[in-house]
């Protein structure tokens, strides 16, 4: 309830604070898919941006100027997404686009900013948005890629845990970038792919799947789908046994989805994350991003994509506050400047594509040593940022 | 006495329903002229000038022959992937890539309608609703053309050259009365094809099909003809769209857009000329503003088209032409 009024007020263009400050305020829009099946995750967003905003004005905003975010529903569909990214830009005169939570969205959110020399700071994964044809030097890409998480889960479960692989992804963009990161990945590690079985976007059913996959006798079961097809397929391979011979790995372990599941369906899951709480074990930022986020909002916790909210609009600001302007050509200089630590660790952009070199957190669904409900991963491995685990600049068609 | 007030009542309305539609275009123009004030934002504006548009092509079928598609998502699609692709993937300037997107439109509302205008009833909107999904599905899996799950990005038409003009695109203004030219054009085309013989046929075919056929009319003939224009006039708004996006999402082939013709004309008045724009501005605007300040806005649109489905089955339009010509 607190939580639905708290993305209500912020639905609501603040115009009284507007009038009362003396200069325009610094327009933050944040169009992010507050209905549809990422709905929690896109409240999350809304709640970590609300805090990276409110942070900026009590340390004194852009030389006093103060910065407000005006939220939108894109209702995951990318033809609202642009009409309300229209709406920002030409009604607000936003000074930054930060949002996005689905590739599609975010790259036709991309295609307006990047033809009006709006910066857009994208906190959804898509391996396209780095690549040249999409690429302008008014995008920027906050959250991880397809690219990365797999490497980082490949990496680490390769070595470990056997190379005869079988991979069970949707079929389309999502589980098709996911299954080529993966091979990438292995081919430094001569893994034996057994099987790359397609099942169709929405499949409610997988028991078909699990006799074959069995057989195969694999050491890992990549599956890479999102959302609820996560949930069920793992559900499903649970029960069918499938978890007695092998380990299940996904790309992308959600906190969410792991949270709405239960502990006994994803139990030893393992898989990739952009954030998990509990990196404030070890990390100083991490701790203080939680505890605001935990003192703001009634003691929960971030969840991975909510904490890209955050990011994604604290960088615009600060970058902002770097250049002493809204100024697009300098704020972007500027953020391409920063080397950042605001909640998991070091950070930066690389110059050629604008992507966040970041950590990749390993992890694993535990189900028993719980000390919260909150607390349903173990953190295995954190893999430290590096250019090398992204695509080179040559590979996107980027000649700089 | 009785009968001849009556009769008098009849006239004096038929005559004001002359009047008005002999100038319907003229109307409907001025009043998309000053639309964009009278919306929160132009890009709205622009939204409702195409999927009124849309619902346009919508009604020539269902509102004027009878016949109820749940397939038009592939006409608007394919209009917007025609255009787009001539822009984006072609290098091509707007001009042609309109036409493109109108003419393949029709063709693909030729060869959907060649196999769906044997069937009527609700045969006839699931024949039309599973060919619209091949289309999706053929798009869809055309990734290098068409960008699939992606969509296709970089349809960016920025300023248009005229000659001792140049307009540009990216003004929101010069976008809405750019679109509106194309949309006037086509609310001209389809009212000359409604106050011509063919339209009183087809108004003939969806009163009684059989007497129509009895009259001599080849139905068949007219129900494809019909079809065509249909799908040709949701293409030219979903190239309208391409441009004004300047994306084209998958989503533009999905059945819910199929099922967002359906709901606007109903909501405006299906059978009227002006409805399915009252319909579209209707829906959208709605839908705009509930989404800005609850999350449930789907509810409340809800409700307010079951209302009017329960209680003003004529929609809006339909329901106002009522009461100003009881």
């Amino acid at each position: 309830m607190a939580a639905s009024a708290g993305v209500a007020v912020a639905l609501v263009p603040s115009g009284f604070a507007a009038l009362r400050a003396q200069q325009v305020p610094i327009r933050v829009g944040f169009p992010v898919p507050l209905t549809g099946p990422y709905g929690a995750e896109a409240k999350d967003q809304v709640r970590a941006a609300q805090l990276a905003i409110a942070e900026f004005n009590e340390s004194g905003g852009l030389k006093g100027r103060k910065a407000e975010l005006l939220v939108r529903d894109d209702k995951l569909n990318p033809g609202e997404a642009v009409t309300r990214t229209l709406e920002l830009i030409e009604s607000y005169k936003v000074d930054s686009i930060v949002g996005g939570l689905s590739a599609s969205v975010q790259l036709s959110i991309n295609n307006v900013t990047k033809e009006r020399k709006v910066l857009f700071n994208s906190i959804s994964q898509s391996d396209v948005i780095n690549e040249a044809q999409d690429f302008s030097i008014y995008t920027f890409h906050e959250a991880l890629n397809p690219h990365m998480t797999t490497g980082a889960v490949g990496r680490y479960v390769f070595p470990r845990f056997g190379k005869r692989v079988v991979f069970l992804a949707p079929d389309y963009a999502y589980g098709h970038e996911m299954v080529r990161g993966f091979l990438s990945v292995g081919r430094q590690f001569n893994i034996q792919v057994l099987a790359q079985i397609l099942h169709p976007l929405g499949a409610t059913d997988y028991s078909t799947f699990f006799p074959r996959i069995q057989a195969l006798k694999p050491d890992l079961v990549c599956i890479c789908n999102f959302g609820r097809d996560q949930q069920l397929s793992i559900k499903q391979a649970t029960d069918f046994g499938l978890k007695r011979n092998a380990r299940i790995v996904v790309p992308i372990l959600l906190y969410t989805a792991r949270v709405a599941a239960g502990p006994k369906a994803y139990e030893g899951v393992i898989g990739g994350t952009s954030y998990y709480w509990r990196l404030e074990d070890t990390i100083p930022s991490a701790k203080t991003f939680n505890d605001r986020f935990r003192k703001a909002y009634g003691g929960a916790v971030p969840s991975d994509y909510g904490s890209l909210g955050y990011a994604g609009v604290r960088t615009v600001l600060e970058a902002m506050r770097r250049a002493g302007t809204t100024d697009v050509a300098r704020v972007v200089e500027a953020m391409l400047g920063l080397k950042y630590d605001f909640y998991k660790g070091p950070e930066y952009y690389r110059a050629c594509d604008h992507q966040a070199v970041q950590s990749v957190v390993i992890i694993e669904s535990k189900s028993k040593d719980m000390e919260s409900p909150a607390d349903v991963f173990n953190i295995l491995h954190v893999e430290q940022p590096a250019q090398t685990h992204l695509r080179s600049c040559q590979e996107l068609g980027h000649t700089a | 006495m009785r009968p001849l007030s009556l009769a008098l009542t009849a006239q004096r309305a038929r005559d004001g329903t002359d009047a008005l539609t002999r100038r319907r275009v003229l109307i409907a123009a001025l009043f998309l002229g000053v639309f964009p004030w009278l919306m929160p934002y132009k890009a709205l504006a622009i939204n409702v000038l195409i999927y009124g548009l849309y619902a346009v092509g919508f009604n020539l079928l269902y509102g004027y022959l009878g016949m109820l598609s749940f397939g038009h998502a592939a006409f608007f699609g394919t209009g917007a992937y025609g255009c787009g692709i001539v822009v984006a993937r072609w290098g091509k300037p707007w001009f042609l890539a309109i036409p493109a997107g109108v003419f393949s439109a029709a063709v693909v509302a030729l060869a959907i309608g060649y196999l769906a205008i044997r069937t009527r009833g609700i045969y006839f909107a699931m024949v039309t609703l599973a060919l619209a999904q091949c289309v999706y599905y053929v798009f869809f899996q055309a990734e290098s053309l068409t960008g699939g799950e992606n969509g296709l990005r970089g349809v960016n038409v920025r300023s248009i050259s005229l000659p001792g003009v140049s307009l540009n695109l990216l003004r929101p203004t010069t976008k809405y009365y750019f679109i509106l030219f194309f949309v006037v054009v086509a609310l001209w085309i389809v009212s000359r094809i409604l106050a011509s013989p063919f339209g009183a046929v087809i108004e003939a075919i969806r009163e009684r099909e059989a007497r129509a056929r009895a009259c001599g009319y080849n139905v068949a003939a007219f129900k494809l003809i019909t079809f065509v224009v249909s799908g040709a006039l949701c293409g030219l708004a979903g190239a309208l769209n391409a441009i004004h996006l300047s994306t084209v999402p998958i989503e533009s082939l999905v059945y819910e857009t199929s099922g967002l013709a359906v709901i606007m004309s109903l909501l405006g008045g299906t059978g009227t000329f002006f409805g399915p724009f009252v319909g579209a501005a209707a829906f959208l605007l709605i839908q705009d503003l509930t989404a800005l300040w609850t999350e449930h806005w789907q509810l409340i649109a809800g409700a307010v088209y079951m209302i009017f489905v329960l209680f003003f089955p004529r929609g809006i339009w339909g329901s106002v032409l009522e009461w100003l010509y009881r």
